[in-house]
């Protein structure tokens, strides 16, 4: 377990070299993607997705403005795939994002498919001007993570981090190495079977399965050997599916420089919270006695959890080698509530100032429900996220002029068409009683503004654009708390097929996304998609033009659309009418039939009548003296016609 | 406020129990009173039944407080409401025991109606024939028409006072236990108050409207009881299914298999807060605000299957002879007779139809 650090850290500092000597350079990732069995947390075998053979997966390193190919094979065999490279604008490639049925076809078993993009981003100073094919510095550096981006399935194993190096960092002089630290939840099941349960009326209140274990690097027990006297770069990553993580080093405070990809003026932090896909990279400068180790933790946010078994360790500890003879200590109980640094104080540090007078605002309620099936549902506003049978972005690129029409790409993508250009305003109203952590592919949006726990609807606060602050800041996953609300701002200055969505996967599949079309038109004019991307859709019988319902002759008629199951019945419909009438109908018929058997008695009175009746009339036979015999040939007769007399 | 010191929900299912109770007890003693106090009186099988009466309600109130304390200090002991997991499949027993005796007792009382004097000898047979003749089948034939009387309300007693116990449990380990004593009190006081006075009138009725009328409740009564004996069934897998008490999910979605549900309404449910009247409903006509296929289902076969046992009944009653069989011979009930004359009091063995016949029989003795 020791060896992981340092052979990261070596092959780390092995690419660094080599990537500053190319320059813009391309570089070539050829990924084999295949199952192999890990264990982790030395608990339990499991399959788990890896690459070339290898889990964990490689880190991505690029340096700004590389051109970055990744050949992706699928060798899964049973479960399609693709990737996603989290937090990359993928500016003028927006077909490179990956998110199945959004801007590709998923990769199918047996299938070849070629990511291509740059490594670069738009310059807010530039007022809109793309500089993605020239040779600015204005890049993306920082820190990034990729992962599928198909049916949940990242948390089975295919999920890395990924960072593009700055040689011109403002922060150059300030550290001495980089160390890359991931960090991530880890379940023993395979998300399929998961999912299953996840999304079934057997779990009606929609209880996300609660992870098995907290992982650092995708291990346990790490020993990240340091020298003393040093500062560390440290790019930690939230690579995993649900759980956010209090992180913390005993001895030893941080400085945060940068959030998901964004350099932040630098902030001092004694304990940091990561939510699913989020990104922090911090100092941390070492002591310079090396007579003792220091444990650090990430704390999973039980929060989260429905149930919190109780074999659950919720902690994932490392240490702080400085001696490798020294004792690795237990990490001290933290006493009481955790206290994180709030990422909202961080001021980004371009100090680019709010956009203010948003042209779009779009208002989203996060609400939890459950639908006709049983299951339980995630919404935005009324609609739950359904995938579409094109992917919205060859959709987009399909529609001619009727691609700024939301209606093209289906009512249940949740689709806002952007025009270029505008600032757009995303407020999020959180109706449920759990964290999520909202993401916003092909941006980094303004925090303008969050509110505490139970803080209601931003619309019910009263907040203006007074209560924002100046320099808000930026990053592209926000965690909104329960019950409270979040504004969210960016311009429309990057044309491409987005979702906004929680990262927790959970969600993801249980509906929480929203789909932003930005610049259709624009598109149109400069996306061409590969033949590989074709291809994967041909394989799989997939659409590559049409609308939402696969119709390329009439873009606005979606009959026939993928869509979510219908509402609950509430109370009596037809079926309940009927029962309750049929039932009614039983209970009546069955009381008079009892009223009737009761009441159709030959009381003592009639009966003796009729038998005195009976013996008088009865010729043959003295009656009273008559033998027993006798009298029982006559019951019926009798029985009978005192029935009668008795109902009349 | 008066929250604190009586809890509403505990009133009512306390009271509902006790009311259901003593409907019960004082219809079968009604019925005793009628059949056996009246001018053919037989005082010393009277007091024998009504002693039975008692002692099946006694002994079922004795053995509820046994498993309530048992239960309650399981309760404490283990920290984990253990009941809770099984409550639904207990409870679905002795609904279908309960209206399984309901349902054989409710044809007697009918037939008792109809045969005063022949049940009086039977039932004075009943409690004088020894146990031990006869198969399986018989022993268990003899011991509930001999027992009927104690087998009904001990059942009955028992389910009420272990369901009030489990939901006064609930209640009291989530609220106040101060709350708890006075409803409780206030509930059986009432409870009982009502169904004496239920009693009292019933005896003043005539005969037969008070039977049939009390028979067509006590019929309703198992009716809901069978419908719910399967609804608990199917909502015990339910529980199992989602890992928990759909109790907790209240009345929404969650709380029931949605795949089973013919109707379910988030109102009116006969069991969250003690029912809030609802609870009457369920009691009486088996109401519940998620009926399921099984429910409703078993709720109408079990009339058809109460209708079309009265119907042949009647048929054999007016015939002579079951349907869809030819009459017989005069003659050929000669033999019974004879028989049943002899061997009624003594034999416990005979074979069902020589037993019916001999029941004819009897019906004929002036």
């Amino acid at each position: 377990m020791a060896s992981i650090p340092t052979s990261r850290l070596s092959s780390l500092l092995l690419l660094l070299g080599s990537v500053a000597l190319a320059g813009a350079a391309t570089v070539t990732y050829d990924f084999n993607v295949s199952w192999v069995t890990a264990n982790p947390d030395g608990m339990a075998e499991r399959p788990t997705i890896g690459i070339n053979g290898q889990w964990p997966i490689p880190i991505i390193e690029a340096n700004v403005g590389d051109q970055l190919v990744v050949n992706v094979l699928n060798s899964l065999g049973d479960e399609s795939t693709s990737l996603h490279f989290h937090g990359l604008f993928m500016e003028g490639s927006t077909h490179m994002d990956g998110p199945s049925q959004v801007s590709q076809c998923p990769i199918p078993p047996g299938s070849s498919f070629t990511y291509n993009f740059t490594v670069c981003h738009f310059s807010p100073s530039s007022k809109g001007r793309y500089l993605s094919n020239s040779s600015q510095q204005i890049n993306q550096p920082g820190t990034y993570w990729y992962h599928s981006h198909t049916r949940g399935q990242y948390p089975d194993g295919l999920r890395g981090p990924m960072i593009i190096h700055d040689p011109k960092t403002p922060f150059k002089d300030r550290y001495d190495e980089e160390l890359v630290l991931s960090v991530s939840d880890w379940y023993h099941d395979r998300m399929p079977g998961l999912l299953k349960f996840f999304m079934s009326k057997a779990n009606p209140t929609g209880a996300e399965p609660v992870p098995n274990a907290a992982l650092f690097n995708e291990t346990q027990n790490l020993e990240v050997l340091v020298k003393p006297g040093k500062t560390y770069l440290f790019r930690m990553v939230n690579i995993g599916a649900f759980a956010g993580q209090y992180v913390w080093f005993e001895g030893h405070n941080i400085t945060i420089l940068e959030v998901d990809g964004i350099y932040t003026q630098p902030a001092e932090a004694s304990m940091i919270y990561l939510s699913a896909a989020q990104r922090c990279s911090f100092l941390l400068t070492t002591r310079n006695d090396t007579s003792e180790n220091f444990p650090f933790v990430a704390s999973m946010d039980t929060t989260l959890f429905d149930t919190l078994p109780e074999d659950l360790n919720y902690n994932v500890t490392g240490w702080l080698v400085y001696d490798k003879k020294e004792p690795l200590p237990e990490p001290a109980e933290i006493p009481g509530d955790f206290e994180p640094h709030d990422d909202m104080t961080l001021v980004p540090w371009d100090n680019q100032t709010l956009y203010t007078n948003p042209d779009q605002s779009i208002s989203l309620d996060v609400i939890m429900d459950n639908l006709n099936d049983g299951a339980n549902y995630a919404f935005f506003n009324n609609i739950t996220y359904t995938s579409p049978k094109v992917p919205t972005l060859y959709t987009a690129l399909s529609a001619g002029d009727l691609a700024t029409n939301p209606a093209v790409y289906g009512e249940y993508t949740h689709p806002f068409v952007l025009e270029k250009d505008q600032v757009v305003e995303i407020i999020v109203n959180n109706l449920d009683s759990g964290r999520h952590p909202f993401h916003l592919h092909g941006h980094a949006f303004q925090a303008v503004w969050r509110s505490e726990e139970e803080g209601g609807t931003f619309q019910d606060s009263g907040t203006t654009d007074a209560d924002f602050p100046k320099i808000p800041m930026r990053r592209d996953t926000l965690v909104l708390y329960p019950d409270g609300n979040v504004v969210l701002r960016f311009k429309a200055n990057n044309p491409g097929v987005w979702l906004f969505h929680c990262h927790i996967e959970w969600h993801v599949q249980s509906g929480l996304m929203a789909t932003f079309v930005e610049a259709p038109l624009e598109l149109q004019k400069t996306i061409e998609i590969p033949k590989d991307h074709l291809a994967a859709c041909a394989a799989d019988g997939i659409p590559s033009k049409g609308n939402a319902a696969g119709n390329a002759a009439d873009f606005l008629d979606l009959s026939g659309q993928n869509a979510p199951p219908g509402p609950v019945a509430k109370g009596f419909t037809t079926r309940g009418i009927i029962a309750l009438a049929f039932s009614c109908l039983s209970g009546i018929i069955g009381v008079i039939v009892i009223a009737w058997y009761g009441f159709a008695d030959i009381s003592p009175e009639t009966y003796d009548e009729a038998r005195h009746r009976i013996a008088e009339s009865d010729l043959v036979a003295p009656a009273v003296e008559e033998p027993v015999a006798q009298r029982v040939e006559t019951v019926p007769v009798v029985s009978g016609s005192g029935a009668g007399t008795s109902r009349t | 406020m008066a929250v604190d010191v009586f809890s509403v929900p505990v009133f009512l299912v306390v009271f509902r129990e006790a009311l259901e109770t003593v409907i019960i007890v004082s219809v079968l003693l009604a019925f005793l009173k009628q059949t056996l106090d009246g001018p053919n009186r037989d005082l010393k099988v009277y007091k024998k039944l009504v002693r039975q009466v008692w002692l099946g309600t006694a002994l079922g109130f004795l053995l509820c407080l046994i498993i309530g304390a048992a239960l309650i200090g399981v309760f404490y002991t283990v920290g984990a409401n253990k009941w809770d997991t099984t409550e639904l499949d207990y409870e679905g027993a002795f609904c279908l025991i309960a209206s399984v005796i309901i349902t054989v007792v409710g044809f007697t009382l009918l037939r008792i109606g109809k045969m005063q004097e022949k049940w009086r000898v039977k039932l004075a047979a009943a409690m004088e024939a020894p146990i031990h003749t006869g198969g399986k089948m018989g022993v268990v034939k003899r011991f509930f028409e001999k027992y009927a009387m104690f087998a009904l309300p001990f059942i009955t007693v028992l389910r009420e006072g272990i369901e009030a116990i489990v939901f006064v449990a609930g209640v009291t380990f989530s609220a106040p236990a101060t709350a708890v004593p006075l409803p409780v009190v206030v509930g059986l006081i009432v409870g009982a108050l009502i169904g004496y006075i239920l009693y009292k009138s019933g005896s003043s009725t005539r005969l037969q409207v008070f039977l049939v009328a009390s028979t067509c409740l006590l019929y309703l009564v198992a009716a809901g009881l069978f419908s719910r004996a399967v609804w608990s069934f199917e909502q015990q897998r339910w529980n199992k299914i989602i890992g928990g008490d759909a109790a907790e999910l209240g009345t929404g979605v969650g709380s029931y298999d949605i795949d089973k549900s013919v109707w379910h309404t988030e109102c009116c449910s006969p069991y969250v807060n003690g029912g809030n009247g609802w609870g009457f409903f369920n009691a009486i006509f088996g109401w519940t605000n998620a009926a399921t296929y099984g429910s409703v289902i078993s709720y109408n076969v079990y009339w058809l299957f109460v209708i079309s046992s009265l119907l042949v009944i009647r048929f054999r009653e007016v015939k002579g002879r079951w349907p869809l069989r030819k009459a017989k011979a005069p003659v050929a009930l000669v033999e019974p007779e004879q028989s049943g004359s002899e061997g009624s009091v003594k034999d416990g063995s005979v074979p069902a139809k020589a037993v019916a016949a001999r029941e004819n029989a009897i019906e004929e003795k002036p």
